[in-house]
This record gives structure tokens, C-alpha cells and sequence, in this order.
């Protein structure tokens, strides 16, 4: 694909503050609104991809697509839940596509102090959890993080996972039995 | 596929303690749940895996790289542009295909229509000379019917390049 020349990015840049008959929310609305969900929306994509490089673009992604959907959102919420949606698609499509080199997220742990023997067994139980997340099959790594990490109900996992409601409690309590008993093998 | 359990079914009380994690209210909350909570295996297991995750979520947020909301809206109206501009492309390229197409077929038969008045069935030319003398015995009418056909072309094209061109969302 042809680059752009510096003169089209002068032209494009001039042209962005039109951007607001393009996107479906003005730049203020969408100042706040990022504020408020950039960073839960990084730490599901890092945690559901375990890598932060990829981690950064999909955000980058997500409110792209976000900023383009045609769609109405009758309260913050809903459009809060249609980001995730977002990201969990873009989360799946970059599996189906084949792997670059991955950065994956920092073992805080090896590097604590060990003096400070709370920190270090905090980030210890964190990198136990993230490798025990890892170990899960992606709709319970997706199920767990959105129920007891985002705090999203029932309803709400299953419009950001494209599940039935009736069917989230049951895949929610096996994807727990599968992450505790992974948890407790590594503890013993 | 495997489905073991622990040998516990779920309770109905899942949702509430994990809403309570992640809202900050399990201190605050009524003690009946509390004492349930700790005698619910089903529920002691989720308090437990609902603070694991949520506190990794605290601690993934506190260190997200994420960049400003400034320079996220910035590349998204660049892009969105960008693809503006790439989608305004389509219909001129098309339309430059068509028109040269139209002009090749329009020359061609131009060609043909010349040929068939200058030679006359079954007859060939024997040399140029004679070729160029019959050239000019054209008809009118057929002088008349290619100037109308270039005519048309000069209005034609510039409309079209106006409506393929033109913001009619504005």
C-alpha cells in the first residue's frame, strides 16, 4: 500500500476537526468516556491476550470501531458493554490470525524485594493467576475476568460474549472449579 | 470433555458476593451474608477467586500504558479520513474505467462505421490515394450523428464526475 505524503497528512490533519460528523459522539463525550474505560478495557485485552504489545493496539482498535458504530446507546453502560464486545471480537479475530512475537506482561515478582514479603507475595499470587489464566480456555478466561474482575452481571456477560443468559451461571461456575483447582495444584 | 467439580452445585448467592467484591461493600455489608459467605463453599470460593481477579484488574489498571485520549481521537479522525478519501477513490476509479472503456468501444465503432462508408461491401482499396479520396465523400448524415455522439460526451462527463465527486451528506 502506497505511504501517505506529508502534504495528504497536513491535508487529513486539517480536515479531523470534521471528524465529529464521522464519529457517533464529539471529542469531549469521548475524552470522558475514555477516561473512565481505557484502562479496564486495557487490562481485559492484556489479560485475555496476555501480551501487552497487543494489548496497546487492540485498545487503539477497539475505540476506533467504537467511535464508527452506527449504534445508539441508551445509557454510559451500554456503551461501556458494546466496547468489551468490541474487544473481546478483536480478541478472538487476532487468534484465529498467526502469532507475532509476543510481549509478554511483566513476572513483577521476580524482581520484588524480598523483604517486603506482602509484596512479593502479592505479585507471586498474580503471576500464579495469570498463568492459571492462561491455562483456561478463552470464553473462561473471558467469563471470570468480566464476572468477578469487571463485576459485569449475567445480562451483561452474555451481550458481550454473544451467550445465552440462562446459560452464563452454569459456564461460570465450571470456568471457576477449572481456575481454582488450577490455583490450589500450584500452591501444592 | 471433562467436567468435574468440586463436589459442590452453585448458589444463588454467587453474583452478590462477587458484586460486593468488586463494588468495595463486603465490610459494609448485612452479617447474614457474611456468615453465609463463609460457610457457602460456593461462595468461599468465589470471594476468593473474585478478590484474586479484581485485585489483578486494580493492579493491571494502576500500570496500563494506555496513551491520552487526545492522541487516541487524533489517529482515529486521521484514519477515519483517511478511509473517507480511499472510499471517495472507489467510485472515480470506477467511473475512469468505465469512460475509458466507452471511449475504446466508441473509437472502434467510430473506426468501423468510417471503414464501412470509405470501402463498400466485397470492395478493397488498391492504394492510399484512393483511400483518402473516398474519405472525404462521407455522408452528412453520418458527419452529423459523430459530431452529435462527441457532443454528448463533452456534457455528459463532466455531470458524471459531479455526481461521483459531490458531498450530498453536507
Amino acid at each position: 500500500m502506497r505511504e501517505m505524503t506529508l502534504s495528504e497528512l497536513s491535508r487529513l490533519d486539517a480536515a479531523a476537526g470534521e471528524a465529529d460528523e464521522v464519529f457517533q459522539m464529539d471529542e469531549d463525550a469521548f475524552r470522558l468516556f475514555y477516561e473512565r474505560t481505557a484502562r479496564p478495557v486495557w487490562a481485559y485485552l492484556a489479560r485475555m491476550t496476555g501480551d501487552a504489545r497487543q494489548a496497546d493496539d487492540l485498545l487503539q482498535e477497539a475505540y476506533y470501531r467504537l467511535l464508527r458504530a452506527k449504534t445508539t446507546y441508551e445509557t454510559e453502560t451500554h456503551r461501556r458493554n458494546y466496547l468489551f464486545r468490541i474487544a473481546t471480537n478483536l480478541v478472538r479475530d487476532m487468534r484465529r490470525r498467526p502469532h507475532v512475537d509476543a510481549v509478554p506482561l511483566s513476572d513483577d515478582w521476580e524482581h520484588a524485594d524480598p523483604r517486603q514479603s506482602d509484596a512479593a507475595g502479592h505479585a507471586a499470587r498474580r503471576v500464579d493467576l495469570s498463568r492459571a489464566m492462561a491455562r483456561l480456555k478463552p470464553r473462561e478466561r473471558e467469563l471470570l475476568w468480566l464476572a468477578y474482575a469487571q463485576g459485569s452481571s449475567h445480562q451483561e456477560i452474555a451481550a458481550t460474549l454473544s451467550l445465552k443468559t440462562s446459560s452464563i451461571k452454569a459456564l461460570l461456575f465450571r470456568a471457576r472449579q477449572r481456575l481454582a483447582t488450577m490455583l490450589r495444584e500450584r500452591e501444592s | 470433555m471433562s467436567r468435574q467439580t468440586n463436589g459442590f452445585a452453585p448458589c444463588p448467592h454467587e453474583q452478590a458476593i462477587a458484586d460486593l467484591v468488586v463494588n468495595g461493600g463486603l465490610d459494609a455489608c448485612d452479617d447474614a451474608l457474611r456468615t453465609h459467605a463463609a460457610e457457602c463453599r460456593a461462595c468461599a470460593e468465589t470471594l476468593e477467586l473474585a478478590r484474586l481477579l479484581h485485585d489483578d484488574q486494580k493492579a493491571l489498571c494502576a500500570e496500563a500504558p494506555v496513551p491520552s485520549a487526545g492522541s487516541v481521537w487524533w489517529r482515529a479522525t486521521i484514519r477515519a479520513r483517511a478511509e473517507a478519501a480511499r472510499t471517495a477513490g472507489q467510485p472515480i476509479t470506477l467511473l475512469q474505467g468505465i469512460a475509458a472503456a466507452t471511449a475504446v468501444g466508441l473509437f472502434v465503432a467510430l473506426v468501423g462505421a468510417w471503414w464501412r462508408s470509405v470501402v463498400p461491401d466485397g470492395i478493397g482499396f488498391e492504394r492510399f490515394d484512393d483511400l483518402l479520396s473516398r474519405s472525404a465523400a462521407v455522408s452528412p448524415a453520418l458527419a452529423l450523428s459523430l459530431l452529435l455522439v462527441l457532443a454528448a460526451c463533452l456534457v455528459v462527463a463532466p455531470i458524471a464526475v459531479f455526481l461521483a465527486t459531490a458531498d450530498f451528506e453536507s
